[in-house]
Protein backbone atom coordinates (compact mmCIF):
# COMPACT_ATOMS: atom_id res chain seq x y z
CA UNK A 1 0.00 0.00 0.00
CA UNK A 2 1.35 3.42 -0.80
CA UNK A 3 1.18 6.11 1.60
CA UNK A 4 0.64 8.80 -0.97
CA UNK A 5 0.15 9.28 -4.85
CA UNK A 6 3.25 9.04 -7.15
CA UNK A 7 5.30 6.90 -5.70
CA UNK A 8 5.93 3.61 -6.86
CA UNK A 9 8.86 2.36 -5.29
CA UNK A 10 8.21 3.69 -1.61
CA UNK A 11 8.83 1.03 1.34
CA UNK A 12 6.75 0.85 4.20
CA UNK A 13 8.03 2.03 7.46
CA UNK A 14 6.23 2.66 10.42
CA UNK A 15 7.11 6.93 9.86
CA UNK A 16 6.58 6.86 5.97
CA UNK A 17 3.11 5.47 7.14
CA UNK A 18 2.95 8.13 10.03
CA UNK A 19 4.02 10.93 7.60
CA UNK A 20 0.94 9.75 4.89
CA UNK A 21 -1.48 10.05 8.18
CA UNK A 22 -0.15 13.68 9.12
CA UNK A 23 -0.62 14.57 5.14
CA UNK A 24 -4.33 12.91 4.68
CA UNK A 25 -6.13 15.62 2.53
CA UNK A 26 -3.28 18.25 2.38
CA UNK A 27 0.13 17.94 2.17
CA UNK A 28 1.13 18.96 6.08
CA UNK A 29 3.99 17.95 6.43
CA UNK A 30 8.00 16.72 5.01
CA UNK A 31 9.79 13.48 6.12
CA UNK A 32 13.13 14.90 6.98
CA UNK A 33 16.41 14.40 8.50
CA UNK A 34 17.04 10.56 9.39
CA UNK A 35 14.20 9.03 8.35
CA UNK A 36 14.45 10.90 4.59
CA UNK A 37 17.73 8.99 4.64
CA UNK A 38 15.91 6.24 4.89
CA UNK A 39 13.26 7.09 2.34
CA UNK A 40 16.32 7.74 -0.30
CA UNK A 41 17.97 4.34 0.78
CA UNK A 42 21.45 5.25 1.67
CA UNK A 43 21.32 4.04 5.22
CA UNK A 44 19.30 3.46 8.48
CA UNK A 45 20.81 5.08 10.84
CA UNK A 46 18.20 6.75 13.23
CA UNK A 47 15.79 5.47 15.92
CA UNK A 48 13.72 8.55 15.42
CA UNK A 49 11.62 10.64 12.76
CA UNK A 50 11.70 14.66 12.44
CA UNK A 51 9.49 16.51 9.87
CA UNK A 52 9.14 19.70 8.87
CA UNK A 53 6.00 21.14 9.49
CA UNK A 54 3.70 23.68 7.63
CA UNK A 55 3.39 26.68 10.10
CA UNK A 56 -0.34 27.34 9.92
CA UNK A 57 -2.84 26.06 13.01
CA UNK A 58 -4.94 23.43 10.60
CA UNK A 59 -1.57 21.97 10.19
CA UNK A 60 -0.32 21.82 13.55
CA UNK A 61 -3.58 21.28 14.87
CA UNK A 62 -3.99 17.56 12.13
CA UNK A 63 -0.60 16.74 13.48
CA UNK A 64 -1.46 16.93 17.05
CA UNK A 65 -4.85 14.95 16.34
CA UNK A 66 -2.91 12.38 14.63
CA UNK A 67 -0.50 12.08 17.64
CA UNK A 68 -3.13 11.96 20.46
CA UNK A 69 -4.69 9.41 18.91
CA UNK A 70 -2.17 7.41 19.17
CA UNK A 71 -0.91 8.05 22.52
CA UNK A 72 1.89 10.31 22.18
CA UNK A 73 3.11 12.53 24.78
CA UNK A 74 5.10 15.90 25.12
CA UNK A 75 9.17 15.10 25.53
CA UNK A 76 10.66 18.10 26.74
CA UNK A 77 11.09 21.01 23.66
CA UNK A 78 8.45 23.79 22.94
CA UNK A 79 5.07 23.47 22.13
CA UNK A 80 3.72 22.23 18.77
CA UNK A 81 2.36 26.04 18.09
CA UNK A 82 3.32 28.20 15.20
CA UNK A 83 4.41 31.01 17.45
CA UNK A 84 7.39 28.90 18.62
CA UNK A 85 8.09 27.12 15.75
CA UNK A 86 8.49 30.14 13.65
CA UNK A 87 11.41 31.51 16.11
CA UNK A 88 13.20 27.87 15.07
CA UNK A 89 12.51 26.06 17.75
CA UNK A 90 11.79 22.12 17.95
CA UNK A 91 8.43 20.17 19.21
CA UNK A 92 9.26 16.92 20.36
CA UNK A 93 6.89 13.91 21.41
CA UNK A 94 6.73 10.40 21.56
CA UNK A 95 4.26 7.10 21.52
CA UNK A 96 4.86 3.55 21.42
CA UNK A 97 3.45 0.88 18.31
CA UNK A 98 4.30 -2.43 17.70
CA UNK A 99 6.90 -2.26 20.81
CA UNK A 100 8.64 0.37 19.51
CA UNK A 101 9.74 3.93 21.05
CA UNK A 102 8.58 6.17 18.09
CA UNK A 103 9.51 9.72 18.28
CA UNK A 104 8.14 12.67 16.22
CA UNK A 105 10.65 15.49 16.46
CA UNK A 106 9.16 18.83 14.32
CA UNK A 107 10.75 22.15 13.11
CA UNK A 108 9.08 24.54 10.53
CA UNK A 109 11.71 26.74 9.82
CA UNK A 110 14.94 24.06 9.69
CA UNK A 111 18.34 25.37 10.04
CA UNK A 112 20.56 25.90 6.78
CA UNK A 113 17.92 26.38 4.96
CA UNK A 114 16.58 29.97 3.21
CA UNK A 115 12.85 31.17 3.11
CA UNK A 116 13.06 30.84 -0.94
CA UNK A 117 14.22 27.30 -0.75
CA UNK A 118 11.70 26.35 1.90
CA UNK A 119 8.79 27.37 -0.39
CA UNK A 120 10.55 25.45 -3.37
CA UNK A 121 10.28 22.47 -1.16
CA UNK A 122 6.90 22.74 -0.58
CA UNK A 123 6.09 23.43 -4.12
CA UNK A 124 7.85 20.48 -5.52
CA UNK A 125 6.23 17.86 -3.11
CA UNK A 126 3.03 18.74 -3.83
CA UNK A 127 3.73 18.83 -7.78
CA UNK A 128 5.48 15.29 -7.00
CA UNK A 129 3.09 13.63 -4.69
CA UNK A 130 6.03 12.89 -2.31
CA UNK A 131 6.18 13.91 0.79
CA UNK A 132 10.38 13.74 1.72
CA UNK A 133 12.51 15.85 2.00
CA UNK A 134 15.31 16.18 -1.36
CA UNK A 135 18.61 15.23 -1.55
CA UNK A 136 20.23 18.67 -2.24
CA UNK A 137 18.07 20.31 0.81
CA UNK A 138 18.80 17.25 3.06
CA UNK A 139 22.45 17.47 2.76
CA UNK A 140 21.91 21.28 3.90
CA UNK A 141 19.98 19.80 7.38
CA UNK A 142 23.00 17.18 7.90
CA UNK A 143 25.41 20.14 7.76
CA UNK A 144 24.98 19.55 11.72
CA UNK A 145 27.52 19.21 15.08
CA UNK A 146 27.74 15.43 14.72
CA UNK A 147 30.40 13.87 12.89
CA UNK A 148 28.46 11.02 11.23
CA UNK A 149 26.45 13.54 9.44
CA UNK A 150 28.69 14.08 7.33
CA UNK A 151 29.03 10.59 6.24
CA UNK A 152 25.89 11.06 4.41
CA UNK A 153 26.31 14.38 3.03
CA UNK A 154 29.32 12.62 1.20
CA UNK A 155 26.85 9.83 0.17
CA UNK A 156 23.82 12.42 -0.96
CA UNK A 157 26.19 14.39 -3.19
CA UNK A 158 26.86 10.85 -5.47
CA UNK A 159 23.20 11.19 -5.97
CA UNK A 160 23.00 14.66 -7.24
CA UNK A 161 22.63 14.87 -10.60
CA UNK A 162 23.40 18.81 -10.82
CA UNK A 163 27.03 19.33 -11.08
CA UNK A 164 26.79 22.67 -8.96
CA UNK A 165 24.78 20.63 -6.26
CA UNK A 166 27.63 18.18 -6.50
CA UNK A 167 30.01 21.35 -5.68
CA UNK A 168 28.37 22.66 -3.09
CA UNK A 169 28.19 19.48 -0.72
CA UNK A 170 30.83 16.72 -2.13
CA UNK A 171 33.00 15.81 1.07
CA UNK A 172 35.25 13.42 -1.31
CA UNK A 173 38.23 15.36 -2.38
CA UNK A 174 38.68 12.80 -5.43
CA UNK A 175 35.23 13.86 -6.54
CA UNK A 176 35.92 17.45 -6.29
CA UNK A 177 38.99 17.15 -8.87
CA UNK A 178 36.92 15.30 -10.79
CA UNK A 179 34.34 17.35 -10.93
CA UNK A 180 36.44 20.34 -11.49
CA UNK A 181 38.04 19.02 -14.67
CA UNK A 182 34.33 18.62 -16.06
CA UNK A 183 33.39 21.93 -15.03
CA UNK A 184 36.29 24.31 -14.22
CA UNK A 185 34.07 27.68 -14.96
CA UNK A 186 31.41 26.43 -12.28
CA UNK A 187 33.87 25.56 -9.58
CA UNK A 188 35.23 29.50 -9.56
CA UNK A 189 31.33 30.38 -9.19
CA UNK A 190 30.45 28.55 -6.60
CA UNK A 191 33.41 28.92 -4.63
CA UNK A 192 32.09 32.44 -4.40
CA UNK A 193 29.73 30.60 -1.74
CA UNK A 194 31.99 27.72 -0.88
CA UNK A 195 35.58 28.90 -0.75
CA UNK A 196 36.74 25.07 0.15
CA UNK A 197 36.81 24.58 -3.61
CA UNK A 198 39.86 27.38 -4.16
CA UNK A 199 42.07 24.61 -2.74
CA UNK A 200 41.50 22.42 -5.80
CA UNK A 201 43.96 23.93 -7.61
CA UNK A 202 46.44 22.90 -4.94
CA UNK A 203 45.97 19.17 -5.07
CA UNK A 204 44.57 16.80 -3.37
CA UNK A 205 46.11 17.03 -0.05
CA UNK A 206 45.64 20.31 0.89
CA UNK A 207 41.99 20.10 -0.58
CA UNK A 208 41.38 17.27 1.77
CA UNK A 209 43.08 19.30 4.80
CA UNK A 210 40.20 22.38 3.39
CA UNK A 211 37.53 20.01 3.80
CA UNK A 212 38.08 18.41 7.30
CA UNK A 213 38.63 22.27 8.30
CA UNK A 214 34.96 23.20 6.68
CA UNK A 215 33.63 20.55 8.62
CA UNK A 216 34.97 21.28 11.89
CA UNK A 217 34.02 25.06 11.43
CA UNK A 218 29.95 23.56 10.25
CA UNK A 219 30.13 21.69 13.44
CA UNK A 220 31.17 24.74 15.32
CA UNK A 221 28.83 27.32 13.80
CA UNK A 222 25.77 24.39 14.28
CA UNK A 223 26.84 24.12 18.03
CA UNK A 224 26.87 27.67 18.66
CA UNK A 225 23.11 28.15 17.00
CA UNK A 226 22.21 25.36 19.12
CA UNK A 227 23.90 26.86 22.03
CA UNK A 228 21.83 29.86 21.45
CA UNK A 229 18.23 27.87 21.89
CA UNK A 230 19.99 26.65 25.06
CA UNK A 231 20.76 29.65 26.72
CA UNK A 232 17.21 30.83 25.96
CA UNK A 233 15.83 27.67 27.63
CA UNK A 234 16.98 28.29 30.84
CA UNK A 235 13.89 28.92 32.38
CA UNK A 236 11.90 26.26 30.68
CA UNK A 237 14.40 23.69 31.42
CA UNK A 238 14.32 24.62 35.13
CA UNK A 239 10.35 24.12 35.27
CA UNK A 240 10.17 21.62 32.98
CA UNK A 241 10.66 18.62 35.82
CA UNK A 242 7.67 19.80 37.24
CA UNK A 243 5.39 20.20 34.48
CA UNK A 244 6.12 16.92 32.34
CA UNK A 245 4.03 14.14 34.85
CA UNK A 246 1.04 16.00 34.99
CA UNK A 247 0.66 16.35 31.36
CA UNK A 248 1.36 12.55 30.78
CA UNK A 249 -1.69 11.84 32.40
CA UNK A 250 -4.48 14.21 30.85
CA UNK A 251 -4.13 13.10 27.05
CA UNK A 252 -2.03 15.04 24.53
CA UNK A 253 -4.64 17.47 23.33
CA UNK A 254 -4.96 18.77 27.08
CA UNK A 255 -0.95 18.33 27.65
CA UNK A 256 -0.31 20.59 24.86
CA UNK A 257 -2.99 23.16 26.06
CA UNK A 258 -1.50 23.00 29.59
CA UNK A 259 2.28 23.06 27.74
CA UNK A 260 1.41 25.95 25.80
CA UNK A 261 0.48 28.27 28.92
CA UNK A 262 3.71 27.40 30.86
CA UNK A 263 5.49 28.11 27.68
CA UNK A 264 3.97 31.35 27.60
CA UNK A 265 5.81 32.83 30.59
CA UNK A 266 9.02 30.69 30.91
CA UNK A 267 10.21 30.05 27.03
CA UNK A 268 10.29 33.08 24.54
CA UNK A 269 9.01 32.87 21.00
CA UNK A 270 12.47 33.59 19.55
CA UNK A 271 15.63 32.57 21.30
CA UNK A 272 17.54 36.03 20.95
CA UNK A 273 14.67 37.68 22.75
CA UNK A 274 15.12 35.99 25.97
CA UNK A 275 18.20 34.66 26.46
CA UNK A 276 16.69 33.93 30.18
CA UNK A 277 19.72 33.51 32.44
CA UNK B 1 37.57 7.28 -12.61
CA UNK B 2 39.89 4.23 -12.33
CA UNK B 3 41.66 4.98 -8.85
CA UNK B 4 40.79 4.74 -5.38
CA UNK B 5 37.16 5.99 -4.13
CA UNK B 6 36.60 7.58 -1.03
CA UNK B 7 34.20 5.61 1.06
CA UNK B 8 31.06 7.21 3.01
CA UNK B 9 28.88 4.34 3.92
CA UNK B 10 29.20 0.67 4.65
CA UNK B 11 28.81 -1.99 1.89
CA UNK B 12 25.58 -3.04 3.80
CA UNK B 13 23.95 0.33 3.62
CA UNK B 14 24.85 1.21 -0.21
CA UNK B 15 23.33 -2.49 -0.72
CA UNK B 16 19.69 -1.28 0.48
CA UNK B 17 19.44 -0.10 -2.95
CA UNK B 18 18.88 -3.28 -4.09
CA UNK B 19 16.30 -4.62 -1.81
CA UNK B 20 12.54 -5.34 -2.96
CA UNK B 21 10.20 -2.90 -1.21
CA UNK B 22 9.26 -5.51 1.43
CA UNK B 23 13.11 -6.56 2.17
CA UNK B 24 13.37 -3.12 2.74
CA UNK B 25 10.51 -2.91 5.05
CA UNK B 26 11.57 -6.15 6.95
CA UNK B 27 15.11 -4.48 7.26
CA UNK B 28 14.07 -1.48 8.39
CA UNK B 29 11.81 -3.07 11.29
CA UNK B 30 14.37 -5.58 12.39
CA UNK B 31 16.91 -3.16 12.83
CA UNK B 32 14.08 -0.52 15.09
CA UNK B 33 13.76 -3.75 17.15
CA UNK B 34 17.60 -4.52 17.35
CA UNK B 35 17.71 -0.61 17.98
CA UNK B 36 15.07 -0.80 20.91
CA UNK B 37 17.94 -1.71 23.41
CA UNK B 38 19.33 1.44 23.94
CA UNK B 39 16.36 3.09 25.09
CA UNK B 40 16.86 3.47 28.15
CA UNK B 41 20.49 4.82 27.56
CA UNK B 42 19.08 7.65 24.97
CA UNK B 43 15.95 8.33 27.06
CA UNK B 44 16.92 11.90 27.21
CA UNK B 45 18.95 12.57 24.50
CA UNK B 46 17.59 14.15 21.25
CA UNK B 47 18.54 13.45 17.78
CA UNK B 48 16.87 16.36 15.60
CA UNK B 49 15.93 20.16 17.10
CA UNK B 50 17.51 22.69 19.56
CA UNK B 51 17.09 20.57 22.43
CA UNK B 52 20.19 18.71 23.60
CA UNK B 53 18.84 16.70 27.14
CA UNK B 54 15.62 16.15 28.56
CA UNK B 55 16.14 18.00 31.88
CA UNK B 56 13.26 15.56 33.52
CA UNK B 57 15.28 13.04 32.77
CA UNK B 58 17.98 11.22 34.84
CA UNK B 59 21.39 10.72 32.84
CA UNK B 60 22.48 7.29 32.96
CA UNK B 61 25.76 6.81 33.71
CA UNK B 62 27.86 5.32 30.47
CA UNK B 63 28.81 1.50 30.54
CA UNK B 64 32.69 1.73 31.27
Amino acid sequence: MLPWHGVTAAPSTLYLDLTAEFNRGRLRTLLSSGQAVVFHRLAIMSKDGDWIVREDDEALAHVLGVLAAKGAVYRFGAPLDRRWLAGGWSSHLEFRAQDLRLRTDFVSRPPRIPASQLAAMWSTAEASGVPVVDVEPLAALKLTNREKDYVVVGELARQMKDPRQQLCYSRSGRDLLVLAAGHPALVAEVARERPVLLEIAAGLERLEAALDRERRDLMRRNEERLAGYQRAAVAWAAAWPRLAEPMRGVGLLEGHRRMVDSAATLLPYRPEAGASS
Amino acid sequence: MTGPRDEFLSEEDLDLRNLSDEEFAAWWLLWMRQAQVTNDLDAGTYEHGVFRYDPAVVKVPSPD
